[in-house]
């Protein structure tokens, strides 16, 4: 799956590699110039042999640069440029790669959660999934591009040192380089006897967190019942609990942190006297033992830091997995470019259809029934008697299984159809709709591909009777809903849903109690628009109020699943069932 | 949620605003900047040794001193260990102590802020004034202020010893202390600007994610994934384009932070080597300033950030203060706390009976945050033990009356009487403990079933709990729990459907024994067997209590003694079910439509 994600992403990485070799390299060469320097320029030693002496001939030898030491420093700051040059190049190389990795995780991710069913995004908590999708993924890209890239340029630093160092004095590297190890082992170790105490810590604030959640979504409660006082001595017992845990920690932290400083400052300082004994004895020069204390000193802090990421490095498997868990669930199988099933409305008959959620609960049994092309169907049920199940099986958003009967749109199985097909027919209106962040006119006129149309986004909202709840909104049509915008009302939101369903002007049309939070006389005035406008296409009506159904052309009553009665309105009312009783209760009800 | 980041500018970083909380911290915190700037004087004065081994070993080819020397350097890196160690230590302590403080200072004073704070303020922000502005500031007063120490002592006493060493040459180095400072600030404004876009497309990811998954079901319905798919990738792209804009900046701003080093190194190579040559200093002090000129820019850098930092975080500085200064809009007056105590303190000895009589006299109401009366010249008399039913659309302003009752709110002209005495004679917290209060959304305690229900009565034996919880038929439910009443129930009562969650409420209430009880009444849809049984415990709980009943399902209010009918935020229609019934006014038509719905209950009750 890292692999997948690293597409696209790679050769910036590669690139990065690259550069910082060549920084590391350039890094190294500052120390070895200000060695020869004092060396060759400013002492009077020989024995440079190799591209050193070529560089130096060519320089002008010594006499010259003796009076020209500008040279130097003119060579230093050139390796300075180009050093900075490579330096900037890595960073952004290195950003180019991540950010391209990234963007490509979360478009992968995000892709691949549209295709997810329903029935996923049911068992699934959204916030889980989020995390999942930031911080997760976050966590991954930290580990290929700083982990991972910090491993490898403190690699070659730690090599390019080491082997500088050995061409000054193996026998003097050997004593700093025993260091090395010793911080990279105790800081690895200390992180990771850390871990535990840091997730603690984080559990910890955790509670504290949540402690203050609860008052503040609960301040009513406390209040009324006047437990203030029993409220802040919670607070204060967990808030105390936390930060003597902090403290502790932090105690933990400074005594790593010093006694790291105590080996680094130990290993510099081993560097200064064991340098200067060899110095003394002539085993280096002045130039190669300056070189060398620069090359001590520059390895301490690299070498620190890869305890440090080494530990972290721990967290990215956790996160892997974690995304896995989506990439790896079964997609629903659609193609982004569905051949239509053509503008006319077709016979729609499901035939012998049951459907169960989960194991043993059946919400639909044996439930037969056609919506012949350009009629009107009404279905009345209760609460949980399947009346969206059955539409939702017909939209595809929950698949049929394949024993348990089919449903065929213009006699193909809508198992064989593609399901973007089906659903861009199909047009549903949820009982619960979702807004999607933008203007109104924008969600009304969602499923058109270009520019909406603000006429006909009038008349769709015309249809639906929300025109005038927009026309109360300050900014009309450009009102902008949704998460971060205007909160609309339930019956607003179903209005909405109803216009972007009557913009796609689908030759099917389903409403799944689509006007529940709308009153009676909206209701009454919605209904008539929509038969206008409807006239000639597949209309299915689902509702538990008698006045909206009662003109459909056929009514199927649904009662746990099964199908009660079906027929006309005067058909259902002369055989005195259910349907019937509903009747009665609804007509007559209020008046008792 | 707020995107807009403002840019406050307060005096001082806003430390002022904060010295009342951190006073006791002064003393600490003074021995802290002590300690740093030890630190950083033997930091930058480690570079002297390898002067001294330089100029005195090596240069003079003998030994003679090497113990002395390495004792001498020993002690001091180990003085430096330690001090580092109390100092860092003692930071840690300082900021978690500022933070605790700042926290219960701002969570107490949360307890006590009235209603309309919070109605003003969503959870969330609240909660982020508590969480996340206490660590910034504790931060900033810690950390932040010993980077400025450290690193700023260390620039000095390098400039003063380069100074000391050789002025010539340390003239020349210091020049290029202000072009670096120029340089980064030029870069880290650049960066901050950069930054703040990148924050928003953050949020607007975060919402684009949010929205695919919520809306999941909708977006497959109407078959718009590649739209919102384009969306995204837009929005994905934009992100990373400006990611890479700023990693731009930085990486040009380290590059030449580095460049500036290797050019101080430069000049100290060229001048340096040839008043080495001439014989004015000696090649160790050479050796001691190219180390000074290579380290010098990187904590000039730290302190620019540092105090960026430090400007972004005045921003939770003014917001905690602020909410620290917000005065609650309903207070108990000095009489009144004498005699019945306070919030934390209470006098539970001179607190007298409650009855149960309300009486709104002349009431006219308007909430802090708006202009328009939601009540106007009201008047009404509930005698002890009557039950008032509060009817009207979601969002009609049902519950200001319960505000009132309850001083959650203080009428703005007239007078809520509590058995027979003005509201506002006796303390909130007597008030309060009369009354019970159970919620729409009903909320639980993470902890057990015990702890919450004894939330009302912290000293109710279990006996007393189990009765409670059998007058409201949730015995059952408790009896089935493996563990009972230890059984937890999770954050927010999390592992407990509503219906459940509903009972226990009821319970709590009635364990508390409230005099005046108010249910906001569910509007969550549960199984039929459920609404029976919350239907039955608000007739067991409101029995003989004066009751506010704030009812979405009018079924459960047609026996109520008085029916508000509230419409628009105003009180439209006033009397029992049969008067209001005949009428044919707004309760009718509210009635009439229920009724279409509850056909369905009748009809499963009668099977």
């Amino acid at each position: 799956m890292v692999v997948y994600f690293l597409r696209g992403s790679k050769r910036y990485f590669a690139m990065g590699m690259i550069l910082s070799l060549s920084v590391a390299l350039l890094d190294m060469l500052g120390p070895k110039i200000v060695q020869y320097t004092v060396d060759y320029v400013l002492d009077d030693e020989t024995g440079v042999s190799g591209i050193a002496a070529w560089a130096l001939a060519a320089a002008g030898g010594r006499d010259h640069l003796r009076t020209h030491l500008y040279i130097a420093a003119g060579v230093i700051v050139l390796i300075a440029i180009v050093g900075a040059v490579c330096r900037y190049l890595y960073r952004v190389f290195n950003s180019m790669g991540a950010e391209k990795l990234i963007c490509r995780m979360r478009d992968e991710l995000f892709a691949h959660i549209l295709k997810l069913p329903v029935s996923w995004h049911a068992s699934n908590h959204t916030g889980d999934i989020i995390q999942r999708c930031t911080s997760d993924v976050e966590t991954l890209r930290n580990f290929l591009s700083e982990q991972l890239m910090t491993l490898f340029r403190v690699g070659i630093l730690v090599g390019f040192g080491v082997f500088f160092m050995i061409s000054i004095n193996p026998a003097l590297t050997s004593i700093s380089a025993v260091f090395i190890p010793v911080i990279i082992l105790y800081s690895v170790f200390f992180h990771n006897r850390i871990a535990a105490s840091f997730l603690k810590a984080d559990e910890e604030e955790g509670k504290l967190s949540s402690i203050a959640q609860e008052n503040l979504t609960g301040v009513r409660v406390v209040r009324a019942f006047g437990r203030e006082q029993f409220e802040r001595e919670r607070f204060e017992t967990q808030n105390q609990g936390y930060t003597r845990m902090w403290i502790r920690l932090m105690g933990w932290l400074s005594a790593f942190w010093c006694s790291n400083d105590l080996i680094s400052g130990s290993q510099i300082m081993a560097g200064i006297a064991v340098g200067a004994v060899f110095c003394v004895h002539g085993r280096i020069t002045v130039g190669e033992y300056i070189a060398f204390v620069s090359y001590n000193g520059m390895l301490s802090w690299p070498v620190r830091e890869l305890g440090r990421v080494i530990s972290d490095m721990s967290k990215a498997g956790i996160s892997v997995d974690r995304i896995r868990y989506i990439m790896n669930s079964d997609p629903e199988e659609m193609s982004m470019d569905p051949p239509s099933l053509g503008d006319k409305p077709l016979d729609i008959v499901f035939d012998h259809v049951s459907f169960s959620y989960e194991e043993g609960t059946e919400v639909l049994h044996d439930v037969s029934l056609t919506i012949p092309a350009g009629t009107t169907l009404g279905l009345l049920g209760a609460t949980g008697s399947g009346k969206s199940t059955l539409v939702h099986l017909l939209d595809r958003l929950y698949d049929l299984p394949t024993d348990q009967g089919t449903i065929t749109i213009g006699g193909r199985d809508i198992r064989e159809l593609d399901r973007r097909s089906v659903r861009k027919y199909i047009g549903l209106v949820l009982q619960e709709p979702f807004l999607l962040s933008g203007t109104l006119a924008e969600n009304i006129a969602i499923t058109e591909p270009s520019e909406p149309d603000m006429k006909a986004v009038r008349e769709a909202a015309e249809v639906a009777s929300l025109d005038d709840a927009v026309s109360r909104f300050a900014d009309g049509y450009e009102t902008y809903v949704g998460e971060r915008g205007v909160t609309l009302s339930g019956g607003q939101k179903q209005r909405t849903a109803i216009a972007q369903i009557v913009m796609a002007d689908t030759p099917v049309m389903v409403f799944d109690d689509s006007m529940s939070a709308v009153d009676t006389r909206t209701d009454a005035c919605i209904r008539r628009n929509l038969r206008e406008r409807t006239a000639g296409m597949s209309v299915i009506l689902i509702s538990h109020r008698i006045t909206t159904l009662m003109q459909a052309d056929n009514i199927v009553v649904l009662d746990h699943g099964r199908i009660a009665e079906q027929g006309s309105h005067d058909e259902l009312l002369s055989r005195g069932g259910l349907y019937r009783q509903i009747y009665d209760i609804q007509t007559s009800g209020a008046e008792t | 949620m707020n995107v807009q980041e403002e840019i406050k500018s307060l005096p001082l970083f806003g430390i002022p605003r904060l010295l009342p909380y951190i006073r006791k911290y002064i003393p600490k915190i003074v021995f802290m900047i002590l300690l740093g700037f030890i630190s950083s004087l033997i930091d930058s004065a480690s570079p002297l040794f390898n002067r001294y081994a330089l100029d005195n070993f090596v240069a003079k080819g003998t030994l003679e001193g090497m113990s002395v020397f390495l004792a001498v350097y020993f002690s001091l890196l180990v003085l430096y260990v330690i001090e580092n160690f109390v100092c860092t230590y003692m930071c840690g302590q300082v900021e978690m102590c500022v933070d605790r403080d700042l926290r219960n200072r701002a969570f107490d004073h949360l307890q006590e802020l009235s209603f309309s704070y919070f109605n003003q303020n969503n959870v969330g922000y609240i909660h982020a004034r508590v969480m996340s502005d206490t660590g910034k500031i504790g931060v900033m007063v810690a950390w932040r202020l010993m980077d400025i120490v450290w690193n700023g002592s260390y620039v000095l006493c390098v400039v003063i010893m380069m100074f000391a060493l050789n002025w010539k040459l340390a003239l020349m180095v210091s020049v290029l202390v202000p072009v670096v400072a120029l340089l980064i600030m030029f870069f880290q404004k650049k960066l901050v600007v950069v930054n703040r876009s990148i924050r928003e497309l953050n949020s607007t990811i975060t919402g684009d994610l949010n929205e695919g998954i919520i809306g999941a079901k909708t977006i497959k319905a109407l078959a718009v994934e590649d739209r919102i798919m384009d969306d995204f990738r837009h929005d994905t792209d934009k992100m990373r384009r400006t990611s890479v804009r700023a990693s731009r900046y930085s990486a040009l701003f380290t590059s030449s932070v580095t460049m500036m080093s290797s050019a101080a190194l430069a000049i100290v190579l060229w001048c340096g080597g040839y008043i080495t040559m001439q014989g004015v200093i000696h090649i160790g002090t050479l050796a001691v300033f190219l180390t000074y000129a290579l380290n010098l820019m990187e904590p000039i850098q730290w302190i620019i950030l540092t105090v960026s930092e430090m400007i972004m975080t005045q921003v939770n500085i003014e917001r905690l203060t602020r909410l620290l200064d917000t005065e609650s809009g309903v207070t108990d007056t000095p009489e009144v706390i004498e005699k019945y105590g306070d919030t934390f303190h209470p006098k539970k000895e001179n607190w007298e009976p409650l009855h149960g009589d309300v009486e709104f006299k002349d009431v006219s109401f308007h909430y802090p945050d708006g202009e328009e009366y939601v009540l106007e010249h009201f008047d009404l008399e509930v005698k002890q033990g009557t039950n008032v039913a509060i009817v009207g659309e979601t969002g009609a302003g049902k519950s200001t009356l319960v505000n009132l009752v309850c001083r959650f709110y203080e009428p703005t002209t007239g007078q809520v009487l509590i058995d027979g005495r003005d509201v506002r004679e006796r303390s909130q917290l007597w008030l309060h403990s009369n009354i019970g209060y159970v919620l729409q959304t009903p909320h639980l305690f993470s902890g057990t079933i015990r702890e919450n229900l004894r939330y009302g009565k912290p000293d109710a034996t279990d006996d007393q709990i189990w009765e409670a919880l059998r007058l409201v038929s949730a015995d059952g439910i408790v009896r089935r729990m493996e563990k009972q009443l230890d059984c937890n129930v999770g954050e927010g009562g999390d592992m407990l459907s509503t219906g459940e969650k509903q009972l226990l409420s009821f319970a709590r209430a009635l364990l508390a024994d409230p005099r005046i009880l108010v249910l906001d009444e569910a509007t969550s849809s549960v199984d039929t067997v459920t609404e029976k049984a919350i239907q039955d415990a608000i007739s067991t709980v409101t029995r003989g209590r004066t009751s506010f009943v704030i009812a979405h399902r009018l079924s459960t209010i047609v026996g109520a003694d008085i029916i508000l009918v509230v419409d628009d935020g105003h009180i439209v229609e006033q009397g029992t079910h049969s008067d209001l019934m005949s009428r044919r006014g707004v309760y009718h038509s509210l009635f009439t439509r229920q009724y279409e719905e509850l056909a369905w209950d009748h009809i499963s009750l009668l099977q």
